[in-house]
């Protein structure tokens, strides 16, 4: 009877799925974050204006191609194949054993990196140029222009995108079971060994997935209203203990929508 | 009379495209000077060239008796001596009122947080926006966020004023408390130079007109010179225009 192994496996084992879920946030939570500051440091990089001297030019041409190559390489193949790659390549020629957490911690964040680059240079070509030029007539050079105008606004654009990351890590980091990182999958598959039944432990790891991955939306979406504030802004009069008289409401500024 | 910037010979081409060509003229301390022209004839693009966010292809800019053109020349330190009002305001999305007037002082000219409150705030009670320093510039009409952008301007306590059509793209109703706050600004004896459509501002307020056409400077003199006795043909011709289209019918 199915329902009875629902319950009994959850009862026994939900030290084992809460472990899981736990290290399958932290590993997509860390990741999607450093995966985030990659891409922003290099939309940052790629959208240097191009620079009169010769040797920092032919320098930014260098530099831009090696960031393509990294984009390319781990936008075109799969993260599953990155995981074996990188942690028995580094384990075989430079004989590196990694820990399995960090190494799982890497391979979402340049993976997140590489996707987060172009999602966030798309950010930065949308912010409009009268904010560029607006910060330059004020004196601040490229970095200050990008550190304090031009990037917390790409980074409220590119919010959404950014959830949409983060769910699909949360679901991709499945993949590390591969190099045993204990996440959700891996502990669910350790279940089924001991239960041998496979349908109801992964019926209670997708609803895990499921529920872990709605909170994150709607996490996201009530901090984009924060982030955004009220449509309008009313004045409040100087001092607020003054009893409004009847002409002061009449004069008071009110809605001012554009 | 001191001058603080000379133009010598300036020109500016995109390409094949000459936009700007033996453009020579100075701005005095204390002085207004308006540009004025018809659309295309190069204003933005000079005033844009005298704070170099465009690069000027040709020639001299003598600011303080320095070429700032020249390679060594501090370009972001110059810039903060320029206060510039551009067209759509462009204040920073991200910041509100206060801090969009204290963002520049804080981070250009390392100033601490207290002492570029103060100076936002005596600059946005001079335009006339102190109450509504915690407002996102979103929630302001566009009257107010020029107002808002001549104060984050002023704020860096430059040496002249550059305003790029600043009441161009504000609705009617909205020109006259953005061009009453320049007048005021005008009066205070600071600098300015200011590329506008707006004769009557021009006439009333402008030390010196410059009349500009196809990216040449055609006349150049007080405003009952150029508007009362033009002596070219071309600015004749562009304020009988100018003047036909402001009559009502």
């Amino acid at each position: 009877m199915t329902w009875k192994w629902f319950i009994k496996i959850i009862t026994d084992y939900w030290p084992m799925f809460l472990r899981g879920a736990g290290v399958t946030l932290y590993i997509s939570i860390i990741g999607t974050i450093i995966g985030a500051i990659i891409g922003l440091i290099i939309g940052t990089i790629r959208t240097i204006p191009q620079s009169d001297n010769v040797v920092k030019r032919v320098l930014m041409k260098i530099v831009n191609a090696i960031l393509t190559i990294y984009i390319e390489v781990f936008r075109g193949t799969p993260m599953i194949v990155q995981s074996m790659v990188i942690f028995y390549g580094s384990l075989m020629l430079f004989n590196i054993n990694m820990d399995k957490m960090f190494a799982g911690i890497f391979i979402v964040s340049i993976n997140t990196g590489a996707y987060t680059a172009e999602i966030v240079r798309g950010g930065i070509i949308s912010v409009d140029r009268g904010q560029f030029e607006a910060a330059h007539a004020l004196g601040m050079n490229h970095i200050k222009t990008m550190l304090y105008v031009v990037l917390p606004q790409v980074i409220r654009n590119i919010l959404p995108a950014m959830g949409n990351e983060f769910v699909i890590n949360i679901k991709d980091s499945s993949v590390l079971n591969v190099i045993s990182v204990t996440e959700l999958f891996f502990q669910t598959s350790s279940i089924t060994g001991n239960v041998f039944r496979f349908f109801e432990p992964f019926l209670i790891a997708s609803i895990i997935y499921l529920v872990m991955t709605v909170t994150v939306t709607r996490i996201l979406r009530f901090i984009e209203k924060r982030m955004d504030g009220p449509e309008n802004f009313n004045v409040i009069p100087g001092n607020q203990m003054q009893v409004a008289r009847p002409e002061d409401l009449v004069k008071k500024p009110g809605k001012t929508g554009c | 009379m001191d001058n603080i910037i000379e133009v010598r010979h300036l020109s500016k081409s995109f390409g094949d495209n000459e936009i700007l060509s033996d453009i020579n003229f100075t701005v005095n301390k204390g002085e207004v000077v308006c540009i004025i022209g018809a659309s295309g004839s190069g204003k933005s693009t000079l005033l844009r060239c005298i704070n170099l966010l465009e690069k000027p292809s040709g020639g001299e800019i003598i600011y303080h008796g320095n070429n700032v053109l020249d390679n060594k020349h501090d370009v972001y330190a110059y810039r903060t001596k320029l206060g510039m009002v551009f067209q759509q305001f462009n204040l920073f999305n991200n910041h509100n009122v206060l801090s969009n007037c204290t963002i520049g002082q804080m981070k250009v000219l390392h100033r601490s947080k207290e002492e570029a409150e103060e100076v936002a705030m005596k600059f946005l009670k001079v335009v006339g926006m102190d109450q509504y320093i915690n407002a996102k510039p979103r929630q302001l009409s566009g009257g107010m966020k020029q107002r808002v952008a001549i104060a984050r301007a002023l704020s860096m306590e430059p040496d002249v004023m550059l305003f790029d059509e600043p009441t161009s793209a504000l609705d009617p109703e909205m020109v006259g408390e953005v061009l009453a706050v320049m007048k005021e600004l005008a009066k205070s004896g600071l600098t300015m130079l200011v590329v506008t459509h707006e004769m009557g501002f021009a006439s009333e307020v402008a030390d010196r007109v410059v009349f500009m056409d196809q990216g040449v400077i055609t006349e150049e003199g007080t405003p009952e010179e150029i508007f009362n006795n033009p002596k070219e043909e071309r600015t004749r011709e562009f304020l009988r225009r100018i003047l036909r289209d402001a009559k009502p019918d």
